[in-house]
């Protein structure tokens, strides 16, 4: 009961936090987006505009007035649910990302989870085999992986598995031919909805290369900071406690040392799914992947400044949203914290 | 609810665990080989699937198969009738009688009336909707319905390119009766044009599945659902292609389409199109003088940028127009002469140590090889003695720093034309009051404007033939090479060449 009220008492505080920071975002997203020698106006029209056209639309989108009052405006607007119109899809902007948000919402959670799976099994490889040659070897790969980003690991696994092998698609979320349902705009959950398990498969099927490209590209951190962790965790006096109480040592290991081991671990997650949350932009881009990295990449080519303010605004949202799921995953794992 | 279990689904789950999938790729490779369905890897998406909405090019051909335009254009870039049978372009260039087919129907099964055609021209432009189709028929004053099967466009000053507009970008036929029953928003999503392909799915940045219209007026394509994976990354296009999950892509690296081109089962081409690559020069700071526009000119070596950039395909320009539209001088060469450069240079008072100095802005991504070209150029120009700041841009900066007035003396372009009508290329890229050309010198601008209003199409394509090698011998303009398209297809999948780039799933067929 306690832990639940002192998670309550986290939430109303990280929200509350959070409300000025999402205002000072949309602020600075929207004064820099101003300042950029890109006249949205122009934009929003065809090339063969005459010059009285433009400013015709820049007056209509009160982009001759002070900047406070174009921000002020836009604000209104916004407390009211509307981002914008985009300027180069002429559709609102809600609903374009309404449309590819859950692609890739849907693709960070499970490249989340491959890049768990693989941080927190190397992680632990890389401390049970502390002070032997392959620790070096493990430690060699890591870096390996750390120092390639997702674009190129995106490249290479297509490469590898998409062309070379031919045993995975690498294009778009479902092969043609497959139906695609259409429920909550998260594929693999709406597949399961309408009973269509092939559609469940094919889909999943898609996933595993920008999945892959997504999480090997995060996991050596985790690996790292798992393997430290555990190293410090295995200093304390606890860990010789149990030694003396004759725990073998996998045991101690996954009961005492992974415990303690893995908050900062956690942290590091919280952080990164923000990171991949951006990370998703090329990725995208390079699978096909109709999500809103790919939606952000033709707002940035098309200067389409509401589109870019709307994704960046949910960006933050993720991010924070993240952040408070992460401080609530410490309270329940971390009873010292609770009694602070 | 039901749950589709089957042998495949186990072979699935099982190829999952195994992360080999050898057993799923199977069957997306199974579904290409089906002679039903052509799968295409194309390089953008519709900006909305409302016609009139945007002008982009690259999406013409998509739109295409779903709607029709009023008329349409042959392989070699001709006008030809299409939902127009009969159409004449009065002397004065203010009207034009037209007629249309009467057995024409709407994806609904409504029918095709005059009534369509009045509603996407002229009423849907004044309802107030923001269609970039506004902008090419601001002087469409109005269409007078005489039947049910002819009318007459009326202008408010002449027209001149009204046929080709009508074959142009944006000139697509909607249907009335659905658009104000649904509205535009309904519409954009499930559109119904009266093209030989039904839209059935759609999703944004990924995939567009198209099923043949069986009640399409024209002639039937052959295959029966088009898949368009829309791929942007040119690798990943590449890889698609290559690997069998697609059936036919465009605009990879040339070397690549080189490569892939000697690979059993596949066939490549490299297709030169409607797509100028120029320079858009200013008529003042740096080039103030004609000597250095022109040394700048004589000093590039186009057909070595075609060899080095796209395998020698890229045919070299004179002119601002393509080779076979009707604007093109087939026998003028500026000719390449880099000692001719430097004595202009010399004679102009240019030396060593006061050299003549420009910067030139190019985009990095626009079009193939566009900033390796400007790089190229830098060094081209540094051997005859200009000195050359180089400064990349975005595309999307481009209207507004020339409108105003901040690009640079010369800015590497590239310009699309499907229609190849000398208006679209020299008359937009130096008419001074629209926003294409940076050159705003009064002596080319004031005759460009005097053909815009030109309704004898001789004399009007005369003039612009004249126009366009005064541009080029001023050093109004220098054009450099004739953009091109590469191709990459599975052998036994047929296609119909275009002049224009055009890929039209309509077209294909295989054998």
């Amino acid at each position: 009961m306690r832990m639940f009220a002192t998670i309550a008492k986290l939430l109303v505080k990280r929200v509350l936090t959070a409300i000025p920071i999402l205002l000072l975002v949309s602020a600075l997203l929207f004064c820099i987006l101003r300042i950029l020698p890109v006249d949205p106006a122009a934009m929003s029209l065809p090339p063969n505009a005459t010059v009285q056209e433009v400013e015709a639309m820049r007056t209509e989108m009160g982009l001759n007035l002070p900047l406070y009052q174009q921000y002020g405006i836009w604000l209104n607007k916004l407390f009211h649910g509307d981002i914008g119109r985009s300027i180069h899809f002429r559709q609102n902007v809600t609903s374009l990302i309404g449309s590819t948000l859950p692609a890739t919402v849907e693709l960070a959670l499970i490249a989340m989870v491959v890049a768990t799976v693989f941080g927190l099994a190397g992680g632990l490889f890389l401390f049970y085999v502390r002070g032997t040659r392959a620790e070096a070897v493990m430690d060699f790969i890591s870096i390996l992986l750390l120092s390639l980003p997702e674009f190129l690991w995106s490249l290479f696994l297509l490469l590898i598995f998409g062309v070379f092998f031919e045993v995975l698609p690498f294009t778009g979320r479902l092969s043609p031919g497959f139906e695609r349902p259409v429920v909550t705009g998260f594929l693999l959950l709406d597949s399961l909805i309408t009973g269509k398990l092939s559609t469940f498969f094919n889909a999943l099927e898609h996933m595993i290369l920008p999945c892959l490209a997504l999480g090997i590209a995060l996991s050596p951190s985790l690996m790292r900071v798992l393997r430290s962790s555990l190293l410090d965790a295995y200093q304390d006096d606890y860990i010789q406690q149990a030694r003396l109480r004759g725990l073998s040592e996998k045991r101690i290991l996954i009961r005492h040392g992974l415990k303690n081991a893995i908050l900062p671990t956690l942290s590091l997650m919280g952080v990164q799914f923000g990171f991949l949350f951006g990370g998703t932009l090329l990725v995208e881009i390079i699978y096909s992947y109709p999500g809103m990295g790919n939606l952000m990449v033709d707002a940035i080519r098309n200067a389409d400044l509401p589109i870019i303010q709307g994704a960046g605004l949910t960006y933050c949202i993720a991010v924070l949203v993240i952040s408070i799921v992460v401080d609530s995953l410490y309270l329940i794992l971390n009873p010292k914290l609770r009694v602070r | 609810m039901t749950f589709e279990i089957d042998r495949r689904n186990l072979l699935q789950m099982l190829g999952l665990a195994a992360v080999s999938g050898s057993v799923l790729s199977q069957a997306t490779i199974a579904f290409a080989a089906d002679t039903d369905n052509v799968t295409i890897g194309w390089p953008s998406d519709v900006p909305s699937w409302d016609p009139n909405l945007r002008f982009v090019p690259d999406a013409q051909p998509l739109f295409k198969m779903v709607f029709d335009q009023p008329l349409d254009q042959s392989p070699d870039l001709k006008l030809i009738g299409n939902l127009i049978t009969k159409w004449e372009l009065k002397p004065d260039g203010m009207t034009m009688p037209f007629e249309i087919r009467s057995d024409v129907k709407f994806h609904n099964g409504d029918p095709m009336t005059m009534e369509d055609f009045k509603y996407t021209f002229v009423d849907r432009i004044k309802s107030g909707l923001k269609l970039d189709i506004a902008n090419s028929w601001r002087t469409l004053t109005d269409i007078e319905i005489l039947s049910p099967t002819s009318g007459v466009m009326k202008f408010s000053a002449p027209t001149p390119t009204a046929p080709q507009w009508l074959a142009f970008l944006g000139s697509y036929l909607v249907p009335k009766k659905y658009i104000e029953s649904v509205g535009p928003e309904e519409f954009a999503k499930k559109p119904v044009g009266t093209g030989p392909y039904k839209l059935v799915d759609y999703q944004m940045n990924s995939r567009i599945v198209l099923e043949r219209n069986d009640a399409y007026f024209g002639t039937k394509p052959k295959i029966k659902r088009v898949t368009i994976d829309i791929i942007k990354d040119p690798s990943a296009r590449t890889a698609a292609i290559q690997s069998g999950q697609v059936d036919l892509t465009v605009n990879i690296p040339v070397r690549e389409a080189e490569r892939l081109g000697k690979t059993e089962g596949l066939t490549a081409e490299i297709n030169p199109f409607t797509r100028l690559i120029l320079l858009q020069m200013r008529n003042d700071k740096g080039f103030t003088d004609m000597a250095v526009r022109l040394a700048a000119h004589h000093a590039i070596d186009k057909a070595a940028l075609s060899k080095a950039f796209y395998g020698g395909a890229a045919v070299p320009l004179s002119v601002p127009a393509t080779p076979g539209t009707p604007g093109y001088l087939p026998d003028y060469k500026f000719a390449y002469d880099p000692e001719l450069s430097k004595k202009l240079l010399a004679d102009a008072g240019y030396t060593a140590d006061k050299p003549a100095t420009f910067t030139l802005a190019a985009t990095n991504g626009q079009f193939p090889s566009d900033f390796d070209i400007a790089r190229a150029l830098v060094q081209m120009w540094q051997k005859v003695g200009l000195k050359v700041e180089l400064q990349q841009i975005e595309y999307s900066k481009y209207f507004e720093l020339n409108r105003g007035g901040q690009l640079p003396e010369a800015t590497l372009y590239s310009f699309d034309n499907a229609t190849g009508d000398p208006e679209i290329f020299s008359g937009y890229l130096m008419n001074p009051k629209m926003p294409f050309g940076a050159w705003k010198g009064p002596e080319i601008g004031d005759k460009i404007l005097k053909l815009f209003v030109e309704p004898v199409y001789e004399k009007r394509i005369a003039g612009y033939k004249a126009v366009a090698q005064e541009a080029v011998e001023t050093g109004a303009n220098i054009p450099i090479l004739q953009s091109v398209q590469t191709l990459v297809r599975k052998k036994s999948l047929n296609y119909v060449k275009y002049g224009n780039a055009w890929v039209l799933g309509s077209t294909m067929s295989w054998s």
